[in-house]
């Protein structure tokens, strides 16, 4: 038995520029105990949204919860209300709520890859990833016109109709990104160094992901078939091609190679929904104040985001809840990191594509 | 290890992904959501506008004699554009796609002095509006 040596990783850390702190105690490399510490930039939205703003510009500021998966948090809670108010939403705004949801999808994965590639050591591949998620961004200014908060959804559709020339963009582009990201799903599959790195380190079996209710791509790299696209009904994601992945072996390689396939299925879904894209406004009216309570799940790209609301026919909510994927996947991170090389540690917490601003909102 | 120097020396010669920006200039967006434009001919002063906000970017002070002044803050504005939808006088509010010039100390507003302002003013006119009505029941 080797020394007892205490290491804290984080709050800030070359492999992780975000605020959260681990503290390590190891013994020759091994860990044998840690402490989680997610506390270090708590904005208090939830209770700004449920004092100061009126229910609806509460759209407009839960998207300022996290920059990546602004189009879940705005998409989750303009959900929530409309179920609370029965309104029904046209079907062109659910498909165009579709199109900048999986485009979203696109470029959270494409960040997540290319910075797993980075804590690899794997430099190159990083700068090829991010590039392409350049082009990625370049449609979602396209169509939202904004690059990251994108304020596309509003309770009763969407702001911003798709234009034809836009449409015509998009779809080149979309060509040239798919192409890419073949290639870049090729390269993480096949390297030699990558597997080398990444196969069996940081594994969730099954039944630790079932019991610590992992969720998103980590949750359907260790085999757990569980998508909220697939489960709840917020979105048309079955009229335009949805796949579950699944893969079996729960390492850092297989949460990779699910972003990879989904990344490709969300490319195939866009094409589909612009093929199929139905005539009719965007947006509807919308009248009365919200009453009683109404929960939605939406798959963000860190997995599956959680509103709950309460509102009691006056112009301000109740409550507003958010349940983020990365808090979700806290304890089996916890857990997983018990008995592993320190060496592995950044790889692995970076293999979940933790966001902890949507933690500690 | 020949190909690997082939593609190196193609790298050299190939343009580069990125842009060489402080000589040349990133490429405007087509439709960037940018400022609000304000034209006071058209407005009514129905303060919708400053109602649906959600950063509060727009505020309205009220003079003596009732009449109305639009305020704008493009550094709190967060470009959504509801303002535009709420305002029932088309063309009176439009979204152009210039961004905010780069904030110097003098050209932006004194922020919180118009918003204190703004309550202010409002009470006083509301107080200014009651009076007479109240003489008359
Ligand atoms: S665009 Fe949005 S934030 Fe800006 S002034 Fe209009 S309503 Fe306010
Ligand atoms: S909504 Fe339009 S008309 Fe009404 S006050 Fe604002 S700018 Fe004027």
């Amino acid at each position: 038995m080797g020394n007892r040596i205490t290491i804290p990783f984080g709050s800030q850390h070359v492999a992780l520029p975000e605020p959260i702190r681990f503290v390590f105690q190891t013994e020759n490399e091994k860990i044998v105990d840690v402490e989680v510490d997610v506390g270090y930039v708590h904005r208090g939205i939830e209770k700004a949204c449920m004092t100061k703003f009126k229910y609806t510009q509460v759209g407009y500021v839960v998207a300022r919860v996290c920059g990546l998966c602004a189009i879940s948090h705005t998409l989750g809670y303009v959900t929530a209300v409309e179920r609370l108010m029965e309104i029904e939403v046209p079907k062109k705004a659910l498909y165009l709520r579709l199109l900048v949801s999986e485009l979203d999808r696109v470029h959270s994965h494409l960040l997540a890859m290319g910075h797993l590639a980075e804590v690899a050591g794997y430099e190159n591949l990083f700068m090829h990833t991010f590039r392409d998620r350049e082009l990625v961004m370049e449609l979602q200014e396209l169509v939202t016109g904004n690059r990251i908060q994108f304020d596309y959804a509003t309770v009763g559709g969407v702001n911003r109709d798709l234009s034809l020339e836009v449409e015509r963009e998009l779809r080149e582009k979309l060509k040239d990104l798919q192409e890419r990201c073949l290639w870049l799903k090729d390269v993480f599959e096949n390297d030699y160094t990558i597997k080398l790195r990444w196969k069996g380190i940081g594994v969730i079996t099954p039944e630790m992901a079932r019991e610590l209710n992992v969720v998103g791509p980590p949750a359907r790299a260790s085999g757990l078939a569980t998508d909220a696209r697939n489960e709840f009904n917020y979105l048309p994601f079955k009229e335009v091609g949805y796949k579950l992945i699944t893969m079996k072996d729960g390492d850092i390689y297989a949460r990779n190679m699910v972003r990879a396939e989904e990344t490709l299925n969300s490319l195939e879904m866009i094409f589909n929904l612009l093929d199929g894209m139905p005539e009719g406004d965007i947006k509807v009216p919308v009248k009365g104040l919200p009453e009683g309570e109404a929960f939605v799940r939406i798959e963000a790209p860190r997995g599956e985001l959680f509103y709950y609301l309460k509102g009691s026919k006056k112009l301000i909510l109740d409550r507003l809840r958010i349940k983020v994927p990365t808090f979700s996947n806290i304890p089996v991170m916890k857990e997983l990191f018990i008995g592993m090389d320190y060496a592995d540690v950044p790889a692995t917490v970076i293999s979940f594509d933790p966001c902890l601003s949507c933690t500690a909102r | 290890m020949k190909d690997m120097f082939i593609e190196s020396l193609k790298n050299l010669f190939k343009k580069p992904a990125t842009h060489q920006y402080p000589f040349e200039p990133s490429p405007p967006p087509p439709n960037y959501r940018g400022n609000i434009v304000y034209k006071k001919e058209l407005c009514i002063f129905c303060t919708k506008c400053e109602l649906v906000c959600p950063p509060g970017a727009i505020r309205f002070t009220y003079n003596e004699d009732g009449s109305r002044e639009f305020h704008y803050n493009p550094y709190l504005c967060i470009y959504c554009g509801e303002c535009v939808r709420a305002c029932p006088k088309a063309g009176c509010l439009i979204q152009v796609e210039e961004m905010a010039p780069p904030a110097t100390e003098e050209e932006i507003p004194n922020w919180d002095e118009i918003e204190k302002e703004a309550e202010e003013s409002k009470k006083r006119w509301l107080k200014a509006r009651k009076k007479p009505q109240a003489k008359k029941s």
